[in-house]
């Protein structure tokens, strides 16, 4: 290919990213940009582009006008309490099938596996039905339980310990090492990162999560997570009059998730590689 | 290692006893948020119930949810049509696009932020996307039509004209799914060597039949993956259909998860909603199966 052919693809590929990065980023933009603006520019027509001068108060006035303290304080407890036990019930299985023989590891590493097939709601009725027998309906236990195991998890770990070598676990287990130290000194040390994988991939999930809170938490407004809360509130002011304050509000969801995948970018970004579109 | 030392026997009781207590928490959520579900659903679906009445004093009426759902139920007929609409087009654009990207910024500076802003939408939660989108969308205020008028485009009603409201849910979706399939393509086409593009160049081959002959088939596995993970979660998707296509009617737009969700948990028919479930499930499965047939390799140990 001549010079002038390359020269010509080179500059159709910027156009074509800078036009495609315009439309990624412009959604953004205009979040920021609409939360900052007052009541009268927000609803103005044509719309706005620039607030004419930024109304920084709409951040203060959100938590006086909303209870965006109660959901944030909810959100964060059930996020963390998740990840925090699939973590755990990840790590347990994981090594029990990466390294302990037992009858029936691989028929139960392939039932695992088999659960993630099943789409979501096959299980909102039932599980449902159980939180109410349990007399949960009005608890954060309604959130977090059904939740606490995750076959990607037990599959992401298990795939990870299976790398660790055994003569490791050998050498630990002539020293007299039990299983619990072994797993607790050894497994767990080496298995860091990919903890971090699904830890930031199980909250980011969690604090995103929507359909199942919206289930549980619509009558029982004292548990309610901020992505409900936020999206019922949009609904209910439908005078325009406290729009802008949504905006403010969906921006302080999305703050807590960019720090944390910018803290923990490469962990996050090697499970979306493992699990496809992003979903767990 | 064949000698029956006492001592290794029990390590190996050991060892099958700690096998078995490391994954009690996971075998015991199992059977209360698996098998009891799946099996529950299942027999429900030949009940009516509301959930307000004792379960015990449902009456057992056979096939008639499912036979209601498939002969009376115009509303099931259209969420159902309306997901695999949404299901197909949705991942077919989402990966054809996100392959476009990762071909173009194979080699281009600055990479990592470009893969950055395409990214962005995966980590933000889908009710804010859906939020934002739905006034991006408003007619008269939103910054759509406003940009549309500026080229001269007739403007539309976007969210609420039954023609166009999934369709524009679907642009959102691909907006907004792009991300994670870009970066596998990204890790793929890394993995691609050098040399076999080489090789074609000196036998003449062109940018596009490279692209044909070298690098569609060498990515099989990784389209693969993405179909069926990107079918999967396609299916299920709610949360931006929920949030955006309220105004809209809802033959036009309901997909099979809002179904569930409102015959469910609105109308409060448990035993419809699971006969509901059941054959979603079942559809679910044969479209899995069907691409999996039409690679011809594994599922997740295939990929490996």
């Amino acid at each position: 290919m001549n010079k002038n052919g390359k020269r010509i693809i080179t500059i159709v590929k910027y156009i074509f990213l800078f036009t495609a990065g315009f439309l990624m980023i412009l959604p953004f933009y205009w979040l920021v940009a609409a939360s900052l603006m007052t009541p009268q520019e927000f609803i103005s027509m044509p719309p706005k582009w620039i607030p004419h001068s930024p109304q920084w108060h709409n951040y203060v006035d959100v938590f006086k006008r909303i209870p965006m303290w109660k959901y944030y304080m909810n959100s964060l407890i059930v996020s963390t309490s998740v990840t925090l036990l699939v973590l755990i019930t990840s790590a347990l299985a994981g090594y029990s099938f990466a390294k302990l023989r037992f009858a029936g590891n691989r028929i139960l590493f392939r039932f695992v596996l088999a659960t993630m097939m099943f789409p979501a709601f096959l299980f909102l009725i039932p599980v449902f039905y159980l939180m109410k027998q349990f007399g949960w309906l009005h608890s954060r236990l309604s959130l977090i339980t059904p939740f606490i195991v995750s076959g990607y998890g037990i599959f992401l770990l298990r795939q990870f310990i299976v790398t660790i070598p055994n003569e490791l676990l050998d050498v630990a287990k002539i020293d007299g090492a039990s299983q619990s130290n072994i797993f607790s000194m050894i497994i767990l040390p080496l298995a860091k990162p990919a903890l971090a994988t699904l830890g930031i991939l199980t909250f980011i999930g969690q604090w995103n999560s929507f359909m199942w809170p919206l289930i549980i938490t619509s009558s029982a407004p004292e548990i309610m997570t901020i992505p409900v809360g936020l999206s019922r509130l949009s609904l209910a002011f439908s005078t325009l009059e406290n729009q802008n304050l949504i905006l403010a509000g969906l921006v302080l969801q999305v703050i807590p998730v960019v720090v944390l995948f910018l803290y923990l970018q490469r962990y996050y970004i090697k499970g979306i590689v493992l699990s496809g579109f992003g979903g767990i | 290692m064949k000698n029956k030392n006492p001592n290794i026997l029990t390590m190996k009781r050991k060892e099958t006893f700690a096998g078995y207590f490391f994954i009690s928490p996971a075998l015991l959520f199992y059977s209360i948020f698996f098998i009891f579900p799946v099996t529950f659903s299942f027999l429900i679906s030949f009940k009516r119930w509301n959930m307000l009445r004792p379960l015990s004093s449902s009456p057992w009426i056979g096939f008639r949810n499912y036979i209601y759902l498939f002969t009376r139920d115009d509303l099931f007929k259209a969420s159902l049509i309306n997901s695999v609409i949404y299901a197909f087009v949705t991942v077919f654009l989402t990966l054809s696009i996100a392959l476009l990207i990762a071909v173009v910024l194979l080699n281009i500076k600055y990479a990592v932020v470009w893969r950055f802003i395409f990214f962005a939408p995966i980590v933000t939660p889908q009710v804010a996307l859906g939020i934002v989108w739905g006034y991006l969308y408003d007619p008269n205020r939103g910054l759509l039509n406003s940009i549309l008028s500026f080229f001269g485009i007739p403007t539309h009603h976007w969210l609420t004209d039954p023609s166009l409201a999934l369709f524009s849910v679907m642009i959102t979706a691909v907006w907004a799914g792009i991300g994670g399939p870009l970066l596998i393509f990204t890790a793929s086409l890394k993995g691609i060597p050098d040399l076999y593009y080489d090789a074609a160049k000196i036998d003449g081959a062109n940018a596009i039949k490279r692209f044909w002959y070298i690098t569609l088939p060498l990515l099989r596995p990784t389209l693969l993956f993405t179909i069926i993970t990107g079918l999967l979660g396609a299916w299920q998707v709610f949360d931006l259909i929920y949030i955006m296509t309220r105004n809209a009617p809802a033959e036009s737009v309901w997909v099979v998860s809002l179904y569930m969700y409102q015959i469910a948990f609105q109308s409060l028919r448990m035993g419809r909603a699971s006969a509901a479930a059941f054959i979603l499930f079942l559809i679910v499965l044969v479209i899995t199966l069907i691409v999996l047939r039409i690679f011809k390799k594994g599922g997740i140990e295939g990929y490996e």
